[in-house]
């Protein structure tokens, strides 16, 4: 896989940025979040997408556009993950009185 | 980390732009990638040896057939293309190639082409035999019909390429090599193809061997014309070698007397055996016709023409036949020449002075046995004697001055005697002839001399 990421580095870097623009967002967004019950419902999902990439068992194009999303989305994760901590020691710096 | 957990909840608005730019990566990318997969699997394959090669990409998955030459060339072609960066999957669809038994190569030849079929053994040894048939067949269309097959027998490409040699000796025929065994038919291009063909199985390699060697001779042509009119004997055709050239000339001289022998004989082997000893008698045969032609084709002999009497006719047609070696076919096709108009005695013996001038009646040497060489002379004078039928003739035996003169006088009886039966065997009525022996009384020459006395030794026929 990482030998075709030269084909589609563009899209992981474009899915990171974006994971990283939300993350920035995320932390001071007023919007409801996803329920617990969601977020595990979820996470569930992700780690069956993620055996099931890990096996092997989806064949062909389906197989491989199953891995690229996940790669994908990982990085989306890890980009929201550095704007959310990062826009939170931005926040934390600027407020330093309270 | 509890704060990383509470936006989490807040991440999801992202991924909506996320699916799609997914949606357009896999639009995007997919052809590429397999694109690029094929091209990986097929580098990895470069130097691996494999019959119907396919390789088709599905996403990350690769799907890979082709026929191998061995299990382990089969297990590391799988295990090259499994390695090839960015393969997930490998579908092996490998074969090995299928086994041939019995196995089996030919190669035929017909008027345009030859085609090559059967089994090989590898690509590199069917291309190797399309390119020597091609050097070795220039000017000929070369067919390649052939599969690939394991299971061949050991020295398969230098068996093979030998009797592909051979082919280019072939006018048209089919070589089939089934397993180390060789089966050849067809008809040689050149007299001595088919013994050429012969001399250079022996080089087969080891292991190998001829299991039917059918292949045929282009025929091996004698022909002999006498010509009343031009008074020649026409040889054309082959012999064997310089010696039985020399031979059958001398023999041509010995029983046409009369005729000059124009002499256009060939050497070339591929000669039947007992050529010699079939066509020397054969020409003997044909001296009795007053025209004819003699054709030997291989071992048949074929003979027509005219005789000069019935009689002769019979005994050319049933007599020569029992002189051939074993094998050897004879055909006659003699029909008798008109009777020739009766002439006055006075004729007759100018025509018997004639012909005893040109040719003698030869007989053994001290014995009263004609030899067969004067079976043409005996016709010719036979056929004389039928044209005067009222005239009475003296065959008259002389010898030479050599031995005692008892014995010459009982040897010049006796052959004067072996000429009448020979007469009366004819048909001639016996009371015509009167056989008289002279010993050496009248010679004709001095017996000072060989050539003097082997004048001397002679038959006349005087009409009384």
């Amino acid at each position: 896989m990482t030998a075709l990421a030269t084909f589609f580095w563009g899209w992981l870097l474009a899915a990171a940025l974006l994971g990283f623009c939300m993350g920035w967002i995320a932390v001071v967004h007023r919007a409801p979040g996803v329920s617990k019950l969601w977020i595990r419902l979820l996470a569930l999902l992700a780690a069956a997408l993620v055996a099931a990439s890990f096996t092997r068992i989806v064949p062909g194009r389906f197989g491989y556009w199953l891995d690229l999303f996940l790669v994908m989305f990982a990085l989306y994760l890890c980009g929201c993950a550095v704007g959310s901590w990062l826009r939170d020691w931005v926040v934390s710096r600027s407020r330093p009185a309270s | 980390m509890h704060g990383l957990f509470k936006w989490s909840s807040k991440w999801w608005p992202g991924v909506i732009p996320l699916v799609i730019f997914w949606g357009i990566a896999a639009w995007t990318s997919t052809a590429t990638v397999e694109g690029d997969l094929a091209a990986r699997a097929n580098a990895a394959l470069k130097d691996t040896v494999l019959d119907k090669r396919r390789i088709s990409v599905d996403g990350r998955d690769v799907t890979f057939a082709a026929n191998a030459f061995s299990e382990d060339g089969r297990v590391s072609a799988v295990a090259s293309v499994e390695a090839a960066p960015g393969v997930r999957l490998v579908n092996d669809e490998t074969r090995l190639v299928p086994e041939a038994k019995p196995y089996v190569w030919s190669a035929e030849r017909d008027v345009l082409r030859v085609t090559l079929g059967g089994n090989s053994p590898l690509p590199s040894s069917k291309s190797k035999l399309m390119e020597a048939a091609k050097a070795n067949l220039s000017g000929v269309e070369v067919v390649d019909q052939m599969g690939l097959a394991r299971g061949a027998p050991q020295r398969f490409d230098a068996a093979a390429l030998l009797l592909l040699d051979q082919i280019g000796k072939l006018k048209d025929g089919k070589i089939t090599l089934t397993d180390s065994k060789v089966a050849l038919a067809g008809m040689a291009r050149d007299l001595g193809g088919r013994e050429a063909i012969a001399a250079a199985l022996k080089n087969l390699p080891e292991g190998y061997s001829v299991a039917a060697n059918d292949i045929q001779a282009p025929p091996y042509i004698f022909q002999a014309y006498k010509d009343p009119v031009a008074v020649t004997l026409t040889l054309t055709g082959y012999v064997p070698d310089n010696n039985v050239h020399a031979a059958l000339v001398a023999a041509a001289g010995r029983k046409f007397f009369s005729e000059k022998v124009v002499d256009n004989l060939k050497a070339s082997v591929g000669a039947p055996s007992g050529f010699a000893a079939a066509v020397v008698p054969a020409l003997g045969a044909l001296s009795r016709l007053s025209t004819g032609t003699l054709v030997v084709s291989d071992r048949v002999v074929k003979l027509s023409g005219d005789a000069l009497y019935d009689a002769a006719a019979g005994q050319i047609r049933n007599g020569l036949g029992k002189d051939f070696p074993q094998g050897w076919q004879y055909k006659a096709e003699v029909s008798v020449k008109p009777a020739a108009a009766p002439v006055d005695p006075t004729v007759c013996q100018q025509l018997f002075s004639e012909i005893l001038s040109k040719g003698k009646i030869r007989f053994e040497s001290g014995k009263a046995d004609i030899v067969a060489d004067s079976g043409g002379l005996l016709d010719r004078l036979i056929e004389t004697a039928m044209r005067c039928p009222n005239a009475t003739i003296e065959i008259a035996g002389h010898t030479d001055s050599d031995g005692e003169e008892a014995a010459n006088q009982t040897l010049s009886e006796k052959r004067a005697q072996a000429v009448t039966d020979y007469l009366v065997r004819a048909g001639l009525p016996a009371e015509r002839f009167m056989p008289i022996g002279y010993g050496s009384a009248q010679p004709i020459a001095g017996n000072d001399s060989e050539d003097g006395k082997a004048q001397n030794r002679r038959i006349e026929f005087v009409v009384k």
